[in-house]
């Protein structure tokens, strides 16, 4: 989902000097406004990296926004083979969805037509119940679902791997099995944390926010789902047309400086990216938000980074708030 | 009345002449009695009874010094909170004393000597060793926990009562020596591994779960088996039942994860590697032919 900042102050907004900067990099006294998700994590093995990664980008493709895709999904990490639970190269994979109900049938749906079918693929759980800083929720089904592909010769196993006896199930294929985990945990995540990125041309948009993705990139526990991390589409609450939830953001659309009322660009602004982060914990979204307020700063003013700004809904929807300011108080010419 | 987490012993003293029934000595129950109490717990024996204190002089903690340097770094047991849970030692068992750990939840029973029949029968928790041979159905209806036996141990280990449906279904047996007949008759889950021999008809009737046996095995293993895995750490010398087919390949994965499961196990499970791959066997065909054996060796 991406936010629709629709309760900016006020005019002045556009062209007021921001109270912290940054490398000349003007940080919004404003917040990132984020929602209760539901999520879990998908260890992803098979007999290369290839492959495993192979599966992981069908699993988490056209999971950009639950608006229109059901989830949000992206990869977290690769792991090494001492990582995983079968020894195997293999990668991690975060979901989130708006319900427990629609995370279980976005994994049946996404692990059944795009691991199932990749060759030589396995799946686990990877969200660990006695280590997880999430609250625990529901274990949505993984296996259970699947396991009727094997139509009547699958079998099923309880082993102890380290972490108390665990079910997989057997699922004979043609390339020999597919090995997945019974059930996967799933946890009380966090869902919509965002940053603006203004900057002077394109180049110094894409930099910025490719600099700033990148950055959260090294952190555990965020994904940033849209193509590349990056959305260009904000949208905000709402539309002139009937039957339609969201609409463009005008308010940091560079061609509507001069049309839109509410808009909160000054002139020298020509390009607005997003980066939405989904996280386990509201830390591991703050976290990742410093980080790239951090990455994008760094390039700061004089490449072009105007102002980093936020998109929330006034505090009214979402339980969880991460004002810029605060974030930023750690770096750089930042205070709280 | 508050539960001692420390070690409780029963040292024995007079034989009572007649087999026991000791389930009642379960740690979790005697560490929340008094030394008193637990003299007077009474044992039956058939027609006959004795109690505790008649057959057993019973220590608390610093009362019972250490027999063996091994008792004294024995690793502590925690419970699903964090303590260490309660320890009972029974100093000086015999082939009288039946039922040993029988339906026990929790904490540790550590037996030195050898044990009667129906041990660790129906134990659903905790931890059970026994220092020498056992009888007959030892681990029998096993539903959770670990037992170990240091020594040989009888007929129906892990296997079900007379007329029962299912044998052992959770936790992990362990025995260092050989097993007697009728290895995991019936057993539906859990890991029962054997360091030595297996007598006849090992794994038979197995619905589900892992047997895996070192030495030798007797004949008609694996009959009946419908799933299950039953692992053998080198080919039999009876042959192949003939309800078993070639296994193919394409077991990797699960492989790997059997082989992690088993790391901390007694040898030569333990050895095992994912990289080296068993000969597999599927059947047995006379029923529903989705149990395995795997040859690693």
């Amino acid at each position: 989902m991406s936010d629709a900042p629709a309760n900016q102050p006020d005019a002045s907004a556009t062209s007021a000097p921001a109270a912290l900067a940054i490398n000349g990099t003007a940080i919004d006294a404003t917040f990132a406004e984020a929602f209760p998700m539901k999520a879990t994590r998908l260890v992803i093995t098979a007999h290369t990296p290839t492959w495993a990664m192979h599966a992981a980008n069908s699993l988490a493709g056209f999971a950009t926004s639950v608006i229109g895709c059901g989830c949000e999904a992206g990869i977290e990490r690769t792991l090494a083979p001492d990582e995983t639970p079968d020894g195997r190269p293999g990668v991690a994979v975060l979901l989130f969805a708006v319900s427990s109900k629609e995370l279980a049938k976005q994994i049946g749906r996404r692990v059944g037509q795009c691991v199932l079918t990749c060759p030589s693929t396995a799946v686990f759980g990877g969200i660990d119940p006695a280590t997880s800083r999430a609250p625990l929720s529901d274990r949505a089904p993984l296996g259970s679902g699947l396991r009727y592909f094997g139509d009547g010769w699958q079998i099923a196993k309880m082993l102890d791997t380290g972490n108390g006896p665990t079910r997989y199930w057997r699922v004979p294929v043609m390339d020999g099995e597919f090995v997945c985990e019974d059930t996967a945990a799933t946890v009380k995540a966090v869902g919509g944390g965002n940053l603006l990125l203004l900057a002077r041309d394109q180049d110094a948009a894409l930099a910025a926010a490719e600099a700033a993705v990148a950055a959260m990139r090294r952190l555990p526990n965020v994904i940033m789902p849209f193509p590349g991390g990056i959305v260009r589409s904000g949208s905000k609450v709402g539309s002139r047309y009937a039957g339609a939830s969201a609409s463009t953001n005008d308010a940091f659309c560079p061609t509507l400086i001069g049309l839109s009322a509410h808009s909160e660009l000054g002139a020298e602004v020509g390009c607005v990216l997003e980066i939405v982060i989904d996280g386990l914990t509201d830390a591991d979204v703050g976290a990742a938000m410093t980080a790239g307020i951090g990455a994008a700063c760094e390039l700061g003013r004089a490449t072009g980074v105007l102002r980093i700004s936020a998109g929330n809904y006034g505090g009214k929807l979402g339980p969880y708030h991460f004002h810029l300011h605060a974030l930023a108080a750690g770096l750089d010419g930042g205070h709280a | 009345m508050s539960t001692n987490t420390g070690t409780t012993t029963l040292r024995l003293k007079t034989p009572p002449g007649f087999r026991v029934d000791a389930a009642a000595l379960r740690p979790t129950t005697l560490a929340s009695l008094s030394v008193a109490e637990i003299e007077r717990i009474v044992l039956p024996g058939g027609n006959e009874s004795c109690r505790v204190g008649e057959v057993f002089e019973v220590l608390r903690n610093a009362d019972a010094p250490a027999q063996s340097p091994a008792e004294t770094t024995l690793p502590a047991t925690l419970d699903g909170n964090g303590n260490a849970a309660p320890t009972l030692v029974i100093d000086g068992a015999a082939r009288w004393l039946d039922r040993l750990g029988a339906e026990m939840d929790g904490g540790r029973l550590v037996v030195r000597g050898p044990a009667g029949d129906y041990c660790g029968f129906r134990m659903s928790g905790g931890e059970l060793r026994i220092d020498g041979d056992t009888g007959h159905f030892t681990g029998c209806e096993m539903r959770g926990g670990r037992l170990t036996v240091n020594g040989d141990s009888g007929d129906f280990v892990a296997g079900a009562l007379t007329g029962d449906m299912e044998g052992m279904s959770g936790g992990t047996l362990t025995i260092r020596g050989n097993a007697g007949a009728r290895l995991a008759d019936r057993m539906r889950r859990g890991l029962v591994l054997v360091g030595g021999n297996a007598g006849a008809f090992a794994a038979s009737r197995l619905v589900a779960g892992t047997v895996g046996v070192a030495g030798e095995l007797g004949p008609h293993y694996a009959y009946g088996m419908r799933r299950g895995t039953l692992l053998l750490a080198h080919r039999p010398a009876h042959r192949l039942p003939p309800t078993f087919t070639n296994g193919g390949q394409g077991f990797d994965v699960f492989w790997s994860l059997l082989v992690r499961s088993l790391a901390n196990e007694i040898a030569p499970f333990s050895q095992w590697r994912a990289q080296r791959l068993p000969v597999r066997y599927t059947g047995d065909l006379a029923v529903d032919g989705r149990g395995e054996i795997l040859i690693a060796g």
